[in-house]
């Protein structure tokens, strides 16, 4: 008791508002956060003082962390597993980029993405710092537009290099060539080899443990809510600003038909057979409001009982929340439920280190976020008490399974308040949409396995296409905890037939 | 420019009112039968009505110097004919020809000596821009002429858009831009609101409307044809004509006497299915007709409610208020702005509880259409005023919501220095990442000024907002900063959300000094200056393009290699580039080299393809290029202020090579090699 009340102090001063269960199971240390929060803005600041680590991208080489940040440079963290971040190495690595958002470990090199291309970075003479910058993959329309992004690298399963690129807004931009919108792997000769449309911003990316790529993608025009995507060649996610690349004799594929909008989402994606809709949405508000970066938790239970599920990093919210997949005919769709939040800043991107903690890196760069600093690097750990949580949501032909971390009393959950809701959105331009057509769900059975772990909600009107979401109050384990997050959101795509 | 009106297809002549069609055509209703007893100008002879507007008649002064007497002619035979829709009745069915005429002589006395302005050119193309994107097209259908950035598809016209005459018919040139400079001098019930217009725009937007083919008015402005002369018998005898038929009851006529009338009501009346020819003719449809009989039969009492008004005055065509209204689907692409504000950066404001929202001037001063309380620069679409209304529906609104009169909050003893850490990015809650202070432009996206919300902000309406901005906006961008009334900064006041909201107006109505986090950015400051070694930087660069190589060398000569290109494309002289921009500004534009002592280098045909470069020992870069399946190498450097450029292959010809201009180039020629220097004498 003595150890967890002064963990539970470093967590407070680490991460903001009461710690909870979950978060108790968690601590949040802050590394490397904005003293002054705008201290690369600041009036003393100057080019080469300190570093303004406003996080774009991570990756683990052994125990150094490459961080890639907004403003153009890559840094090489030596010794960052160091439990005094003082004892941490900084050294600048890569200069001079053009707004890299990703950095990729490739053998010995560094693969980073800037505006125009993704670039190999070398250290060719072994002192540390990279000496050059060759043109790994580029071929994409680079307008000029301050938010067409390039994403990635991201490596998946079969070794294929993932890059996603924004749409152009405002001025300058131009989606109409180039494979802007599109997501695609890097080519044999270098070249970008297009794969998937209809993205707005994917900003995050990250395979699963089956070596599948995910990819996030922000609430906007033509997309209600926030999604996560299963990333595979020849499919539309539905944004049409840029349809016009598919003119493009080298587009891969072409529509079998344009979904008309203004109709609800399931009709309009049944309207077009390459129209795949997000295996998860995470609904406005309650989940956040923009998703980043995706992180398998693949660490053999050393961050907790969450194995084989994604995390994904939230900006606004500077929060980090959890996805479960599972496939149903094929296709994969799951649940996201909250996990941890009240980071110091937006939370971009995620990387496992390899002792099996998480760091997050952090900016609030052009938006806004709760988190009140400009930016930051936090490290969390994995405390060892099994946090009491729904760990798995489930679909059946007749309701869904519950699998919760440790038993739960069956007390608690008939008297406590269970409720069910399920709605979509509509297709449409529009910048973002509301929640359509909800309906209260009836659960008419509640059936709990000899263990505890698992429970089996009968539930009557389940809706294919829709988002079903669930309200565990009042939900207590069987030693009487209550659950951080007594809310989860399953997305239904299809109705498993057994 | 071709030009064609689309006219809404009307499928009878009933009146056309867009309050009435959008919520009550359906079923005949009491709040149905109250807008168009309203909007018909019932009350205008009956009294009654519940809208707080009146209705009132266009001004018929100086007409005969406005608009073509056929137009005027045939308008008062069969007024929908001539503008689809028109809620003027037929009154004249019974007239002869003379008397008509006797009308007319009547109008035609009516001339003043008012003068409208001249132009020298007018931008038709222009004008269209303006009429789709300030907020014309709100209310009235767009042409096709104009898309919409994000309508895609053809043209779609509302039957719920408020009908044109057709102008090159009706009226002149000067005429029209005067009439849209200030509509409630001819207008003056303000069913057509003033949009703000500068004078040569109303120019261009009338030389829209009139279609007009060359940005000369002359070639195009074809004037109306002179109203004949009259006599004063006839002026007389139109006069009595025009008491007979009380057109003082809508239109403003002076001396012309208005008389109340009673409703007679039953058969013949205006109600009726068939009117008397001596009752003013609506052509009401049956929907209609039984809208207005279970208003009258209320006895015309009910609810007064903000609804109908707004419904009235149509300003449901651009703003939603609890749930209702907001712009209708086929106008809903013409709303533009700030894509990175989402909706609300390109949507007006919703007017649910503006009672309670805005202060009492400042809501008078919007409707009565001062831009300078326009507070959101980005939309396109600009709030049109109301100079006869303003005063009234502030009032008004107020009432409805009732907004209470300032309140005591906050308390004087705000702390200031905590209102002003909390607006800002040292440990407050980052109001200046999003919005912009007076001058000073927000760190991120471009959301409205704050400095001084104290002016037109209710304090109670602010201290709501800030604790669940979704509340009055759903879908705001604008996050809780107070999640369940916690302050997400614990460490300033207690982290007491009251205390701090409080701190927050306090600081701004303060008015003095500006929150902490803003860069005190100086030109020079993030200047790249190259010491020891050369600097290397990409940005998109005016002249090199959007995958720009920057190189800044010791010893004040500079060059920027285009990636896209595979080329050098310019060298210059003096200082290096200021990084600013590049490092930290969101909406990047196209950046300047730090020195106007440029040189471009010429254009060359070839399509060298870039794959990358490498650092010396010295820091030099060596670009490497490839041409037609073969690789090259070109290195550069600095040496007592010339660039020296050597070019290297393995095997064939030279590649092909270009120079800046205005440089000397000295070239000496090695095996497979060639060095060149550049230098000013």
């Amino acid at each position: 008791m003595e150890m967890r009340l002064r963990i539970f102090v470093a967590i407070l001063t680490g991460a903001l508002g009461a710690a909870s269960a979950e978060e108790e199971a968690y601590r949040v240390t802050d590394l490397l956060t904005a003293e002054s929060p705008t201290h690369s803005r600041s009036t003393e600041w100057k080019p080469g003082d300190g570093i303004a680590l406003e996080v774009s991208g991570m990756e683990w080489i052994d125990d150094t962390l490459a961080v890639s940040i907004r403003k153009g440079e890559v840094w090489m963290i030596d010794n960052a597993l160091a439990e005094d971040p003082a004892d941490f190495k900084y050294r600048l690595f890569a200069s001079g980029l053009h707004e890299p958002l990703g950095v990729t470990r490739d053998k010995d090199d560094i693969l980073v993405s800037q505006r125009a291309e993704v670039t190999r970075l070398q250290d060719t003479n072994g002192d540390g710092v990279a000496d050059a910058y060759l043109t790994e993959c580029d071929g994409w329309n680079v307008s000029g537009n301050y938010h067409a992004y390039t994403y990635g690298p991201e490596r998946d399963g079969q070794g294929n290099l993932w890059v996603t690129l924004n749409l152009g807004m405002g001025d300058l931009a131009d989606n109409t060539i180039g494979w802007r919108g599109w997501g695609g792997t890097i080519g044999k000769n270098g070249e970008f080899v297009p794969k998937a449309l209809g993205m707005r911003s994917p900003c995050g990316l990250g395979a699963n443990r089956e070596g599948d790529m995910f990819f996030s993608d922000q609430q906007g025009t033509w997309i209600p809510a926030t999604p996560i995507y299963h990333l595979k060649p020849g499919v539309f996610y539905g944004n049409q600003e840029s349809l016009k690349t598919l003119e493009d004799p080298r587009a891969p594929f072409q529509l079998s038909a344009i979904p008309e909008r203004k109709q609800l989402y399931p009709k309009a994606v049944a309207s077009s057979k390459e129209f795949v809709p997000p295996a998860v949405w995470l609904p406005y508000n309650k989940m956040g409001r923009s998703a980043t970066d995706i992180e398998l938790i693949d660490e053999e239970g050393k961050f907790g009982p969450f194995d084989g599920q994604l995390l994904v990093g939230e900006f606004t919210n500077a929060a980090i929340n959890r996805v479960f997949l599972e496939k149903v005919e094929g296709e994969y769709q799951g649940a996201c439920f909250p996990f941890l939040s009240g980071f110091p800043a937006a939370v971009v991107r995620l990387a496992f280190a390899p002792d099996g903690s998480l760091f997050a890196g952090m900016t609030n760069r052009g938006w806004s976020s709760l988190g009140n600093r400009s930016y930051g690097l936090s490290r969390i750990q994995y405390m060892g008490w099994n946090p009491f949580a729904v760990k798995e949501m489930k679909a059946l032909p007749d309701g869904f399974e519950l699998v919760f971390t440790k038993a739960v009393s069956f007390e608690s959950l008939s008297k406590g308040s269970l409720s069910m809701t399920s709605y979509t959105y509509e297709y449409s331009s529009a910048y973002g949409g509301d929640e359509m057509n909800t309906k209260e769900l009836i659960v008419k059975s509640v059936a709990i396995s000899a263990d505890g772990l698992r429970v089996k909600l009968g539930v009557e009107g389940l809706r294919a296409g829709y988002v079903h979401e669930l309200r565990l109050d009042g939900a207590e384990s069987v030693s009487g905890e209550s659950l951080d997050n007594p809310d989860a959101y399953y997305t239904l795509n299809r109705i498993p037939k057994k | 420019m071709a030009v064609s009106m689309v006219l809404p297809t009307m499928l009878s002549a009933e009146p056309h009112v867009v309050g009435y069609e959008r919520f009550h055509a359906g079923e005949p209703s009491f709040d149905g039968g109250a807008i168009l007893y309203s909007e018909l100008g019932c009350a205008n002879c009956h009294g009654g009505s519940i809208v707080v507007t009146e209705r009132k008649g266009p001004s018929l002064e100086n007409i005969s110097n406005r608009v073509d007497r056929d137009w005027v002619k045939a308008f008062l035979k069969d007024p929908d004919s001539m503008r689809s829709g028109s809620t003027m009745p037929s009154l004249v069915d019974e007239l002869s020809g003379d008397e008509i005429d006797a009308l007319l002589a009547y109008l035609a006395s009516l001339e003043t000596s008012a003068k409208y302005p001249t132009a020298r050119h007018a931008n038709a193309e222009g004008g269209s821009a303006l009429f789709h994107e300030k907020g014309c097209v709100a209310c009235h259908a767009p042409t096709p002429d104009f898309k919409p950035p994000h309508g895609g598809g053809d043209v779609v016209v509302s039957p719920l858009a408020v009908s044109l005459p057709d102008l090159q018919a009706k009226t002149h040139f000067k005429a029209l831009a005067a009439f849209l400079i200030s509509p409630s001098d001819f207008r003056p019930d303000g069913r057509m609101p003033h949009v703000p217009l500068e004078q040569q725009e109303a120019m261009d937007v009338a030389a829209h409307l009139l279609d007009f083919q060359s940005s000369n008015p002359r070639d195009d402005a074809k004037p109306i044809a002179p109203w004949p002369k009259t006599t004063k018998a006839e002026i007389a005898k139109g006069l009595e004509l025009a008491r007979q038929l009380k057109c003082a009851k809508c239109h403003e006529l002076p001396g012309v006497d208005s008389h109340s009338i009673k409703r007679a009501g039953g058969a013949g009346g205006c109600l009726s299915a068939n009117p008397v020819k001596s009752v003013p003719r609506y052509d009401l449809s049956f929907e209609q007709r039984e809208s207005l009989k279970i208003f009258l039969a209320s006895g015309g009492k009910g609810e007064e409610l903000a609804h109908l008004t707004l419904a009235a005055m149509n300003c449901y065509a651009c703003h939603e208020r609890d749930g209702v209204g907001g712009p209708i689907p086929e106008a809903n692409g013409y709303f533009i702005g700030e894509e990175s504000l989402g909706d609300s950066g390109r949507l007006p404001p919703p007017l649910t509880g503006i009672g309670q929202k805005l202060q009492d001037d400042w809501l008078k001063g919007v409707l009565e259409g001062d831009v300078e309380k326009h507070v959101r620069p980005y939309l396109k679409t600009q709030m049109p005023g109301y100079p006869n209304q303003a005063e009234k529906l502030a009032k008004w609104l107020v009432e409805k919501d009732q907004g209470s009169a300032l309140a005591d909050w906050p308390t004087d003893e705000v702390n200031l220095d905590a209102g002003r850490k909390l607006l800002g990015t040292h440990g407050g809650v980052n109001c200046i990442t999003c919005h912009h202070w007076g001058e000073k432009m927000s760190l991120g996206i471009p959301a409205l000024d704050i400095s001084s919300l104290d002016e037109r902000l209710r304090p109670e309406w602010f201290h709501q907002y800030l604790l669940n901005p979704a509340s009055y906006r759903p879908g705001t961008l604008m996050p809780p900063l107070w999640p369940g009334g916690q302050s997400t900064v614990p460490d300033v006041l207690g982290g007491d959300a009251e205390q701090q909201i409080a701190a927050i107006w306090g600081f701004i109505a303060d008015g003095e000094g500006e929150p902490e986090g803003f860069p005190d950015f100086r030109p020079g400051q993030f200047e790249l200056i190259p010491e020891d070694r050369p600097v290397i930087q990409r940005t998109f660069l005016n002249g090199s393009g959007t995958k720009a190589i920057l190189v800044g060398f010791p010893g004040g000569v500079n060059l920027a290699f285009d990636g896209l290109k595979g080329r050098p494309a310019m060298v210059w002289r003096g200082r290096f580039f200021d990084a600013y921009d590049t490092w930290f500004v969101r909406k990047i534009e196209f950046q300047h080299p730090a020195s106007d002592d440029v040189f471009p280098f010429e254009e060359t045909e070839s399509e060298i393809r870039f794959r990358g470069y490498y650092v010396d020992e010295s820091g030099n870069p060596v670009f490497m290029l490839e041409h037609e399946g073969r690789t090259y190498e070109e290195a550069y450097s600095v040496t007592d202020g010339m660039l020296y450029r050597k070019v290297m292959w393995q095997e064939g010809e030279e590649p092909s090579i270009t120079h800046p201009r205005d440089v000397e180039v000295d070239r000496v020629v090695a095996d497979n090699l060639v060095n060149f220097v550049y230098s000013w004498r």
